[in-house]
């Protein structure tokens, strides 16, 4: 159970505060309810660069990382497809230094072009390290256009290409900023050893003044139920054959989501998996492979990816990828076999949920889906399920023409 | 009205607590470590065996290490799985150049069932041919892949160029794929697990019976001998480019043979390191980042051996400024040595180190780490204290004397790859 306080400024900033007696360490979580998703078709990757521009000064303070280095703190960010995410870590009672910095750069940026153009050569440097200069590093380049037909989700979050990132100007970067990051737009979490009312006077003193902005209402083009299996093989200079299926699946705060974690769990977490037992274990095919939900928050997809072994055709892969799916479709699976799935989903979840920084991203993520509780009941909702409700989720999703499946050949 | 431009006050840390763990003797040299201050359900139990690396082909070790938990007599790896997977635990395996680290993820209301299937697995360990084939294949394709990278290629060559001369300096070639079976790797099992368990250490609020059994347990396999990690580490500075075609990025490694904790410029050093490319407001981050462009990162570091360590920048940049890159490395490590850092910046050091390490020594998980890394080379907790002091007093001239002697380029082993 993770205890939490919440209130909200009259500004709209959404603020969550968990006390942490134990630690001597300090945590500010600030998540923006912006990501590539929300980025224009022709200039993408921008949520990203944005989030480099970030650290580049903000209106009344020249330098982001020294002050906070001086206050004994350090800090970070990630950008997905759904949300941007800051966060700082410090000594407790230096907290202040981290709410001032983290307060003038939601007021305002420096905005200088010297920090534009920096940060535009570090992030193309960051794509080609990523994505183009490692084995299979284009996987989602290429994968994303194939699965998504209308929803942003068809880029991945470095961006469609580098030009675009190349051809950002400071008009979009101000544009950018004006339109997402608002008091109202943002979700605040704080974690320590502090006090609530200490936490709720510093907090009002450094963000309550920044003027509240109405955000438009965000309207995705969604993307239409899909209705053909789609099928695309590409040739790269790799090691090993590689296979990549998508199944659409429930965004993450739709009805399902869970259901159909588990079921990626049935089919390929872990090596006692069916996909891992029958293809690498038992029939040798296969070098690797794993089933798992990407966790976006609109439609989503369950992956199945793997690498072949050696002298393996892929279509032989294909096939008994899709015997072990057909099985799931036929029976269902057995309680022991789902409650082995519930066990390790809590494990992970005690794990994943250690020291102050980890609860303060997940109780931010939590109240953006609506409700930063929620993070205490998901046990509960993997308890609940059924395997009766996996097999109606295996049924509804696991065909060819809510699949979309991408072959790497090596050459 | 709010002031904006003037920082809130900063308070120094006063206090860092460290808290060792309890400490139980397995066997003549095999010792449990205890940190039972765990607020939650976690349970995570390592288990360190005498098998790294060091101690045959990398392969052999590589492979007995992947293979440690993957069937018995009695148990297929399915079966094995199976078992785990049912109680929620996970378990994970690591192999590195001194020792090998077996670890059980688990709860507090699983762990006692998962300590003996673990267990069981690794004293029986059969190394079935089926296992051995298709873990090779595994390894082998995970080899090539790595290949294809030039942070791989880089390292490579870094590697046997700084190393090459020791033990630590072998390197996995193709071949050893076709000349390892699995009677090596029985052998080896039976040199380095089944009398190579150097320590175990356990983070969870368990009962004690838990770990009464788990000693009773552990103390068949208990080591009964430290193997030697003594070679003749020196640095003959070189500098070396392995060209790869298609590569749109240069991996940069550059470095020399150092020393570790036990050495008394170390903790300087360690502040030194810090300054030059040890963290985001680092010189090398400042200059070839945030003022170039020129990567998406950059950083230095000390790697640490039992008997030595080594020195190294490590970096991928843009494969057209690969060279302006490289000068500007040089450029900074001369400047260390030649300007005497400004008292704003070695202040800025200051803070951000100790809270560094108060950062790193939350929580029991942390705590535990603490531990182990300085009682790897014979020391105890008050070394932290002597870091601490150092952070706070060392000197600007200090910094400059140990630039002058660590760091010149004229003794630097140079790498490029791509």
């Amino acid at each position: 159970m993770i205890h939490f306080e919440k209130f909200t400024l009259a500004n709209g900033l959404r603020v969550l505060f968990h006390r942490d007696p134990t630690t001597p360490m300090a945590v500010v979580n600030t998540l923006y309810d912006v990501g590539a998703r929300d980025e224009d078709p022709n200039r993408t990757g921008f949520a990203h660069l944005f989030e480099h521009l970030m650290f580049g000064g903000s209106v009344n303070i020249p330098d982001f990382d020294g002050p906070l280095q001086r206050a004994g703190g350090e800090s970070n960010a990630f950008t997905s497809n759904d949300i941007t995410n800051y966060y700082d870590s410090l000594p407790a009672h230096n907290l202040e230094t981290a709410l001032w910095l983290e307060s003038d750069r939601m007021l305002s940026l420096a905005f200088t072009s010297q920090s534009l153009e920096v940060q535009r050569s570090v992030v193309i440097e960051e794509f080609k390290q990523r994505y183009l200069n490692q084995p299979y590093g284009d996987v989602w380049l290429e994968f994303r256009p194939l699965a998504y037909k209308e929803h942003p989700y068809q880029w991945a979050t470095i961006g469609k290409n580098i030009q675009h990132i190349e051809e950002a100007t400071m008009e979009d970067v101000k544009a950018f900023f004006k339109r997402f990051y608002t008091p109202s737009n943002a979700i605040l979490c704080i974690a320590g050893n502090l006090e609530l009312d200490y936490v709720k006077s510093a907090v009002e003193k450094w963000f309550g003044e920044i003027p509240s902005v109405q955000v438009p209402k965000r309207s995705l083009v969604q993307e239409p139920v899909q209705q053909e299996y789609r099928i695309k093989t590409i040739e790269r200079k790799v090691p090993s054959d590689a296979f990549y299926y998508g199944f659409k699946m429930p965004g993450r705060t739709e009805e399902g989501y869970y259901t159909t974690d588990l079921l990626s769990d049935v089919m390929g977490r872990g090596q006692s998996s069916r996909l891992c037992v029958r293809l690498k274990k038992e029939l040798d095919l296969v070098a690797e492979i794993n089933a798992y939900v990407m966790g976006s928050h609109d439609t989503g997809l369950l992956m199945i990816s793997g690498k072949a072994n050696e002298g393996v055709e892929l279509e032989q892969i294909d096939i008994e990828i899709w015997r072990v799916i057909e099985e799931l479709k036929v029976a269902e699976i057995s309680s022991a076999e789902n409650q082995k799935n519930v066990n390790k989903v809590r494990t992970t979840k005690v794990f994943s949920e250690q020291g102050i920084l980890n609860k303060a991203m997940a109780l931010c993520l939590h109240e953006l889906f609506g409700d930063a509780n929620g993070i205490n009941l998901e046990s509960e909702l993997y308890d609940q399920i059924t395997p009766k409700e996996i097999w109606e989720k295996a049924n509804g999703i696991l065909h060819e023409k809510n699949c979309s499946r991408m072959f790497i050949k090596a050459v | 009205m709010l002031d904006r431009t003037k920082a809130p006050a900063i308070n120094p840390v006063e206090l860092i607590h460290f808290v060792a763990p309890e400490r139980i003797e397995v066997g003549s040299i095999t010792e449990l470590l205890w940190v039972k201050e765990v607020d939650d359900e976690a349970v995570k139990i390592d288990f360190i065996f005498n098998a790294g690396k060091l101690r045959d082909k990398k392969i052999v070790a590589e492979l007995t290490g992947e293979l440690l938990l993957s069937g018995t007599p009695e148990m297929t790896s399915t079966e094995f799985n199976e078992a785990i997977d049912a109680l929620g635990g996970f378990v994970n395996i690591e192999v590195g150049s001194e020792d090998a680290t077996v670890s059980i993820y688990g709860l507090t209301t699983t762990i006692a069932e998962l300590i003996p299937i673990v267990m069981d697995a690794i004293i029986n360990a059969d190394f079935s041919q089926k296992e051995f084939d298709q873990q090779l294949q595994t390894l082998k394709q995970g080899f090539l892949i790595a290949q294809e990278k030039v942070s791989t290629i880089a390292r490579r060559a870094f590697v046997e160029k700084l190393l090459g001369n020791t033990d630590y300096g072998r390197l996995t070639q193709l071949e050893d794929f076709s000349s390892v079976d699995r009677t090596i790797l029985v052998d080896f099992h039976a040199a380095y697990y089944l009398k190579g368990l150097m320590k175990i250490c356990v983070v969870g609020n368990i009962e004690p019976a838990i770990i009464e059994e788990l000693v009773q347990r552990a103390k068949y396999l208990s080591a009964e001998e430290e193997h030697s990690f003594d070679y003749p580490f020196e640095t003959k500075p070189a500098c070396v480019y392995v060209k790869k075609d298609g590569a749109v990025q240069t991996a940069i490694r550059v470095g020399r043979i150092l020393f570790n904790r036990k050495h008394e410029d170390y903790i300087a050093f360690s502040v030194l390191n810090t300054i030059f490319g040890g963290y985001f407001g680092s010189r090398l981050m400042s200059n070839i980042r945030e003022d170039k462009g020129y990567t998406y990162g950059i950083g230095s570091g000390v790697a640490q051996f039992r008997e030595s360590g080594y020195f190294f920048i490590s970096t991928e940049v843009g494969k057209d400024v690969a060279d302006a890159a490289l000068a500007e490395i040089k450029k900074e490590m001369e400047r260390l040595a030649t300007e005497v850092i400004h008292v704003e910046e070695l202040e800025r050091v200051r803070s951000y180190s100790i809270g560094k390490l108060l950062k790193g020594s939350d929580g029991p998980f942390a705590m535990m780490d603490r531990y182990l890394a300085v009682e790897r080379f014979g020391m105890d907790l008050s070394h932290y204290d002597e870091v601490i002091q150092t952070i706070r007093t060392i000197t600007p001239e200090r910094l400059q004397e140990l630039a002058k002697k660590y760091l010149v380029w004229e003794d630097m082993i140079v790498v490029k790859a791509g």
